[in-house]
């Protein structure tokens, strides 16, 4: 394929679905395809076929549309109707309420049953309303099993200006000039990170995806992967353009097979038209992309423990200096970045790094993905501009507290993060008000916790997730986890001591500093921020030595 | 190599570049704890005892994986190092069942040595009392699971200089064992050969000649680092 035929194709593809005047989409998530999701596309397409709407409606599968708790989700373009909990059989119905007696089915809208008043168009409802989104633009409205609907929504538009206007240096300083930062978690300068490696002469550079995302709770990448693959694949191919990469690697967590299975098929399309292989467009830069699948291991998601495993080595990580940049996947120069990090980067090069830094803070820019998940009335997954405060997340998109549960704190970072108190509800999410809160930015998972949560045993959860992940390489990790978390059960048990408290403290700062990688550098970080907003639990679990010494003669 | 210039604890060192800063401690005299170093083999960073600050990187790093860089400053003899170096020794202690009156490697040990070196005179944490192994079906040698700590040299030592490969590691977190194969008895081994690098590599009482009693062991660590030496010589 040529520059000419994508052209040819991109307008060919827009044509097809302009033909169209309404469009139904199915979510296919892996949540929706739980609950029925095939059944209902099968009945949507069959029913469309039924009334004779075939010429004027389209009917697609679709990514993740954030409510996976509502689904399996129908979504009616250009009205943004969306429907919910739709069963097979209530399709007939349904379809033809909206396009034969044009009155939409109220009681299965979006939030029928928890909102008074439904919106018809989904886009005014609070959920949606405060939502800006970049990265899931695309998630839930086009089919990511089909690259020609991806290729019309002008997919690979990118990749084609980076190549033919734009030199290696021009794409750095235009993702420079957008502060993206990385949507890992560490947020290091992504222009930066790409400069680096840009700048390691070497005849074999890599380009990694980090797709082994293994927060509990957490489901960005799986649904960017799932909804809208080829924007991933876009962004590796520009990166690896312009950090002068011919090969990359998308590393995928193991569980997620649909994630796995899109991704695929992504691939073999992008083969097939040609805009992976050798001399793509008719330029002399080649490239080409493998995925390998993750084992289950959390700290995979470590980025030298992740290219450990590509390389088949069991997957530990090694100290840095040296970083990846320098001396990575083979002992070359590798470009390692997160799912989140690519999807922004074919919109950035598309309309200016000038246009996405207009989004989100000054330091922060554009905007995150977050999944909300918890003792919330709304959870899903959702994309809002950095900076965005903790309060309009939970209570305005997510619908505040279900029943009469009153907010307690809000888990960021997954087990690298922190709990944000109730006074904090007002902290922009960018990554500096997070730290400075004890908490991190983490890849984006968000859990919601009412008064009914106890605080130290969410602080000991976490640990026991830490003590089974670390990889046991280093001492501090294996064996300072294991401490707090025995010292922690302690607690909740009712055994614990103020000595416990001081020893847990001091194991804290210990294995948060001296660890050798990012896992147990912050897996002390849910128990120091626990102690910091919510000393008083602790406190109020503690026993005096004399009491313990009671209860255990007594025994 | 150029000569670069470094600080260490205050003192100026020329070096050449391109070394590490343990090297640069060791030719200086400057002392450095270090348990999963060994001469000869790649080094990991894994023990955690050879610990640095450097001025203006705000993470402590292992002495024994990063290189020197012209104007260093490095302090190896702060506080906070000696107090995390405690901590690790303690934790080492406490993770598995060393029992040093019993032990063959009593008197010569470098976990034990390590125990001096920092002050060490009771364990403020938990005994773990983790149930180990105890491999005796080598017709030889001994591997005791209850002395481990995980430093892999034996790992690094079969892979790197024997290049047999026997020794491997299994699980994650404080589950990790160091295997033989695929978590075999060692005296089934089909890899092995049997050529005792992993005793005189072990720096505790872990892998050990059956013809040795209580604090009779000893062993010769710095026999790796130069067979290496010799075997760049040969080639």
């Amino acid at each position: 394929m040529n520059r000419q035929e994508l052209t040819v194709m991109a307008d060919q593809a827009k044509t097809k679905h302009h033909h169209f005047s309404k469009k139904v989409c199915v979510c296919c998530g892996t949540s929706c395809m739980a609950s029925n999701a095939e059944k209902v596309l099968e009945q949507v397409q069959q029913n469309i076929d039924a009334l004779g709407l075939k010429d004027e409606v389209e009917a697609n599968l679709t990514g993740c549309m954030g409510l996976c708790n509502q689904g399996p989700l129908v979504k009616v373009l250009p009205d943004h109707t969306i429907y919910q909990k739709v069963e097979p059989e209530e399709v007939g119905d349904l379809l033809k309420a909206q396009f034969v007696d044009k009155q939409p089915k109220k009681d299965k809208l979006l939030f029928a049953d928890t909102r008074p008043e439904p919106f018809v168009n989904a886009n005014e409802d609070p959920f949606f309303k405060k939502q800006h989104k970049i990265i899931l633009k695309n998630c839930g409205v086009i089919n990511p099993e089909d690259i020609e609907e991806y290729i019309a929504y002008d997919g690979y538009k990118a990749f084609d200006k980076a190549l033919n206007s734009m030199l290696p240096e021009d794409v750095i300083a235009e993702i420079k000039h957008s502060r993206l930062r990385g949507r890992g978690g560490a947020g290091y300068p992504t222009g930066m990170k790409w400069e680096t490696v840009y700048k390691y002469v070497n005849n074999q550079k890599y380009v990694v995806c980090n797709g082994d995302e293994g927060d509990p709770g957490a489901f960005m990448n799986r649904s960017v992967l799932e909804g809208n693959p080829h924007s991933v694949l876009e962004g590796m191919m520009i990166a690896g353009y312009a950090v002068g990469a011919s090969k990359g690697y998308a590393y995928i967590r193991g569980e997620y097979r649909l994630a796995i299975k899109r991704f695929e098929t992504a691939l073999k399309q992008a083969k097939k038209l040609g805009l992976l292989g050798k001399n793509i467009l008719g330029s002399n830069f080649s490239f080409d992309v493998e995925v390998r699948i993750g084992a289950g291991a959390f700290v995979c998601g470590e980025e030298t423990a992740l290219i450990a495993s590509i390389e088949g080595k069991r997957g530990t990580p090694s100290p840095r200096p040296p970083y990846p940049a320098e001396c990575g996947l083979w002992g070359k120069p590798t470009l390692i970045n997160n799912v989140e990090t690519y999807a922004n980067i074919a919109p950035i090069i598309l309309n200016g790094g000038e246009w996405f830094s207009e989004t989100g803070t000054a330091k922060s820019a554009g905007t995150k993905v977050f999944a909300l998940a918890g003792k919330i009335k709304y959870s899903g997954l959702i994309e809002v501009p950095m900076g965005t405060s903790l309060r309009e997340i939970v209570f305005d998109i997510g619908g505040g507290i279900p029943g009469d549960g009153e907010f307690k704190a809000a888990q960021t970072g997954g087990p690298s993060g922190g709990c944000i108190p109730e006074q904090h509800l007002d902290v922009g999410m960018d990554y500096e008000s997070l730290m400075s809160l004890g908490s991190i930015m983490g890849s984006g998972g968000l859990i919601v916790m009412d008064k009914s949560s106890d605080m130290v045993d969410v602080a000991r959860f976490f640990m026991e997730f830490c003590m089974d992940e670390s990889c046991g390489k280093c001492a501090p990790c294996r064996v300072g986890t294991r401490m707090m978390h025995d010292l922690l059960q302690r607690i909740v048990d009712g055994k614990g001591t103020q000595h416990d408290v001081d020893r847990l403290q001091e194991l804290a700062v210990y294995v948060k500093e001296a660890s050798l990688c990012g896992l147990g550098g912050s897996a002390p970080n849910p128990l120091l921020s626990t102690l910091r907003h919510f000393p008083e639990e602790y406190a109020n679990r503690l026993v005096s030595p004399e009491v313990l010494i009671h209860q255990h003669l007594e025994l | 190599m150029p000569i670069i210039t470094v600080y260490i604890n205050g003192q100026k060192i020329l070096t050449e570049s391109g070394v590490t800063i343990l090297e640069v401690c060791k030719a200086n005299n400057i002392p450095m704890l270090t348990l999963c170093h060994l001469k000869g083999l790649h080094d990991i960073g894994a023990c955690r005892l050879c610990l640095v600050e450097i001025e203006g990187v705000n993470r402590l790093l292992s002495g024994c994986t990063t290189q020197v860089a012209d104007n260093m400053i490095i302090r190896t003899d702060t506080d906070r190092i000696k107090r995390y170096q405690r901590i690790t020794v303690e934790l080492f202690f406490a993770e598995r069942n060393h029992v040093c009156a019993v032990c063959v490697a009593n008197g010569n040990c470098e976990l034990q040595q390590a125990g001096y070196a920092v002050g060490l005179d009771h364990i403020r944490y938990p005994f773990l009392y983790p149930e180990c192994n105890v491999d005796t079906s080598h017709p030889w040698f001994v591997m005791d699971h209850n002395r481990c700590i995980m430093c892999t040299r034996c790992v690094r030592v079969c892979t790197q200089v024997e290049g047999a490969g026997n020794w491997g590691v299994m699980n994650r977190g404080h589950d990790v064992r160091i295997i033989s194969d695929f978590n075999t008895p060692w005296g089934e081994s089909i890899t092995c050969t049997d050529c005792g690098k992993c005793v005189h590599a072990c720096p505790t009482g872990a892998i050990w000649p059956k013809a040795v009693a209580q604090g009779q062991l000893t062993k010769y660590p710095e026999m790796i680092g130069e067979l290496v030496e010799k075997r760049k010589l040969l080639q």
